[in-house]
């Protein structure tokens, strides 16, 4: 008898206790819209992800990405599209969602390390094998015959990296004489056949079209190509100077709270400046902020000199408003 | 340009000009390498063409995406969002009468002549993909509503006015069977009237539409269709109008509300049946209205028009007023089988009345057959007409015709006509209406139509003579030509 009632007690325990878990095991659906060049990292990382928070809290996490032009991507969640997350290519887009959407806060980028960028990048040049154009520098690239592949900087954010990279190359080379500056990037985009609108765009048309003799890629872009797209195809040359490129992150709050995401949406950016996180991104050829991991991947990454948005360039508002908006310095050069 | 460029490449690499010469007899190495960077050269001038052209598709398909698309055609002339989720339409109805009262001498109130029946510019559209609206002004003589010369309301009854809001309303299409409709419209009671005034077969409705039932009213309906539409419901509340009222402004006659339901089928719908065409269904409002004798303005009782619609062959008589509860129920139905057509419908409305201190339920009904006949064999249907062949004066298309008849009647209670004349005057007033109409209507094209019809009426009563031997009122014969533009 004693031994039924404790049977019985025992198997009410058990269905006590397993079956809220089993009834709290939640479905959820994040959306990540991100920038061209991203969809290997996030690939990797959404795995990796969705294992870690089964492993935590028992929910199935299914991961979307939509991947596209920065800009063009950052005018999608403004008009609309349902991101929990964003993950773009520059804080200007970001910014953005604050100013057009008042989908996130103002103070987004102190929200999370590193001005919520968990990874940075820099472009270099991707040339073909031999480099057949003797490309060495940014001044090889205003050579007459030297052809130009670089996406549209009014919608891609690594176009306007590369953009002020190669402004940033002629302001130090030309004594800051701004005229001088305008007039090489100028005769650089007049080496640029074709504006694609995204950066995984203008690797297709490099890579797999064969247009154009030197590619103005981010690094990452550049090493996927280099050795998954077309391995012993390209060469990578490292400018003497080239950019910081901080693709930054964000949970679009607004989005997430009808979700009822923002829990899990903040867990999955916070992942990205874990020691996992951190070595899928280094994988993927995106250099970590977290020391440990750059320290082991620091052979990988070439040194470059490089400089930064915010002390060279007064930031992204001021640098998007001199350069990309209508009128501005892009426009004025593109349209010689 | 492209086409030439890869041409000019396919071409010289095909024919072997470049190579087969340089076989044979470049023996220069640097002129070989100069063919081989102009061809080099050649081949990326033709990527860089295909690239464009591309990039070029690219920015068309994404121009198209948010250009507003501009519609002009027989359906009507608008714009429409890419997305066609907000749109906006012009459309308009026309109609132009000609009408004849062929015994004119009995029917003083009638004179022959034009008239506007209906002119009605319309806007209506879509917003955020599920909100209709429509809006429709009305520039003609409005003589649907006719002339009610002692009772009629101007809350709650017929119009004798020449323009006004004849329609103005929103509808929220969140699911295809949950439908929310609100402002001034038709009500979704009489099948006769719920089609709309272009397409009718003839040129006036018949007694249902007219007498019995409401015309348009201000409220607010849940209505949606089932089971792939085959089965349509609506319920509703309205401020509630008299027989054959047109609500014209935005007050109600009192506190009650006229509360409208109704369900129509077509089971056999879609399917390849001699009944695909088949239509029936039953609707009902009920309300209770109390009207003020001594105000002819608020009765709350209507007169009934005869089809020629200038002048009542009933009239309550003065000092009678709406006393209670007001019940209508319609049954109805429609058939159409390949150029044949048919359309049913049958009203009754029992109104409770006081007159002094004398009180009663008075039930008056309608009803009505309407058949027509498409001789150019297009097919019929409840909608309009699309002939087969649009007429033109420079080719054989005559466009389509289509013969019509219709029998009806209109029945008023014996109990309103008592020897005190209580509720009603024998001699002035009508116990019945029958009558029986044909019509051609040519349709030219989808927009324009011509219609002909001729009507004669036989009254019961409200000839004169005395309450104890009340005379005939004569027959009303009519001859009405319409030319009528809808688009």
């Amino acid at each position: 008898m004693k031994k039924s009632l404790l049977a019985i007690a025992l198997l009410a325990a058990a269905f006590g206790t397993a079956t809220p878990l089993t009834a709290a095991a939640k479905d959820i659906s994040l959306l990540n819209v991100s920038y061209d060049p991203t969809r290997e990292l996030y690939q990797d990382f959404n795995a990796a992800f969705s294992k870690f928070w089964l492993a935590k809290t028992g929910d199935k996490v299914t991961v979307k990405a939509s991947h596209g032009g920065s800009g063009k991507q950052a005018r999608a969640i403004i008009d609309g599209l349902d991101a929990d997350v964003a993950t773009l290519a520059l804080a200007y887009d970001v910014d953005q969602l604050q100013e057009k959407g008042k989908l996130i806060p103002k103070d987004w980028q102190t929200r999370l390390p590193h001005n919520s960028s968990p990874y940075t990048s820099t472009i270099v040049l991707l040339v073909r094998k031999g480099n057949p154009k003797n490309i060495k520098d940014w001044d090889d690239l205003i050579k007459p015959g030297v052809s130009v592949i670089t996406p549209n900087p009014k919608t891609s954010g690594g176009a306007r990296w590369n953009y002020l990279a190669a402004w940033a190359y002629a302001q130090k080379h030309d004594g800051n004489d701004e005229a001088k500056t305008k007039e090489f990037v100028g005769k650089l985009f007049k080496n640029v056949p074709v504006l694609d609108t995204g950066a995984r765009v203008s690797t297709t048309t490099f890579v797999e079209r064969g247009i154009g003799d030197v590619l103005l890629a981010w690094e990452n872009e550049a090493f996927l190509a280099q050795k998954e797209l077309g391995v012993g195809k390209f060469e990578i040359i490292v400018p003497s100077l080239s950019i910081l490129a901080e693709p930054p992150v964000t949970v679009v709050d607004k989005v997430a709270k009808r979700h009822g995401t923002e829990v899990v949406a903040k867990a999955y950016l916070e992942y990205l400046y874990t020691e996992e996180g951190q070595e899928i991104a280094a994988k993927n050829y995106y250099r970590p902020t977290l020391t440990s991991v750059a320290k082991k991947y620091e052979a990988q990454f070439p040194k470059v000199n490089l400089v930064k948005i915010d002390e060279d360039f007064g930031g992204w508002q001021v640098a998007q408003k001199k350069h990309f908006s209508d009128g501005g310095t892009f426009d004025q050069i593109y349209q010689k | 340009m492209h086409f030439k460029f890869t041409k000019f490449a396919t071409a010289l690499i095909a024919s072997g000009i470049i190579s087969l010469p340089l076989a044979a007899y470049a023996n220069d190495s640097s002129e070989l390498e100069e063919l081989r960077a102009l061809v080099q050269q050649l081949d990326q001038k033709v990527k860089i063409l295909d690239r464009k052209g591309e990039l070029a598709e690219e920015t068309a398909a994404e121009k198209k995406k948010t250009t507003p698309v501009v519609k002009a055609s027989e359906d009507g002339f608008g714009l429409e969002s890419a997305d066609g989720k907000n749109k906006i339409r012009f459309k308009a109805l026309a109609q132009i009468d000609y009408r004849s009262y062929l015994n004119a001498s009995n029917q003083t109130a009638n004179i022959d002549g034009f008239d506007f029946r209906r002119i009605r510019p319309s806007v209506e559209g879509t917003v955020f993909g599920i909100y209709d609206f429509k809006f429709v002004p009305e520039f003609g003589e409005n003589k649907t509503s006719g002339i009610s010369p002692t009772a009629a309301g101007a809350a709650i009854s017929k119009s004798s006015s020449n323009s006004g809001i004849v329609d103005a309303y929103i509808d929220a299409r969140f699911k295809p069977w949950f439908q929310v409709r609100a402002g001034k419209f038709k009500p979704y009671v009489g099948l006769e009237r719920l089609q709309a005034g272009a397409d009718t077969k003839f040129i006036e409705r018949s007694y249902v539409s007219n007498n019995i039932l409401p015309n348009r009213d201000l409220g607010a309906s849940i209505h949606g269709d089932l089971f792939g539409d085959k089965l349509t419901y609506a319920v509703g509340v309205f401020n509630g109008v008299v027989d054959g009222g047109d609500n014209i402004t935005s007050q109600d006659f009192n506190g009650d509300k006229d509360f409208a339901a109704r369900v129509f089928t077509t089971p056999f719908k879609g399917e390849d049946s001699a009944l695909a065409g088949l239509g029936f269904g039953i609707s009902a409002t009920t309300t209770s209205t109390n009207g003020q004798a001594n105000l002819s303005s608020i009765t709350g009782l209507p007169d009934y028009k005869t089809p020629g619609q200038q002048a009542s062959f009933f009239t309550y008589a003065t000092g009678t007023s709406a006393n209670g509860t007001r019940n209508r129920w319609t049954p109805q139905a429609y058939y159409y089988n390949g150029p044949f057509g048919v359309l049913a419908e049958y009203a009754q409305v029992d109104q409770h009345v006081i007159s002094g201190t004398t009180t009663e339920k008075l039930s008056n009904d309608a009803w009505h057959v309407t058949a027509s006949w498409l001789l150019t064999g297009e097919d019929a249907s409840f909608k309009g007409v699309k002939p087969k062949a649009a007429f033109n004066p420079d080719s054989t298309g005559w466009g389509a015709w289509e013969l019509v008849a219709r029998y009806q009647e209109n029945n008023i209670d014996g109990a309103a006509f008592t020897t005190s004349k209580t509720f009603a005057d024998s001699t002035k007033s009508s116990k019945s209406a029958e009558s029986w109409a044909v019509g051609v209507n040519w349709y030219l094209n989808q927009n324009i139509k011509v219609a002909t019809n001729y009507e004669q009426t036989s009254f019961k009563w409200g000839g004169g003579g005395t309450v104890a031997a009340p005379i005939d009122r004569p027959d009303e014969r009519t001859l009405f030509t319409r030319l009528q533009i809808s688009y």
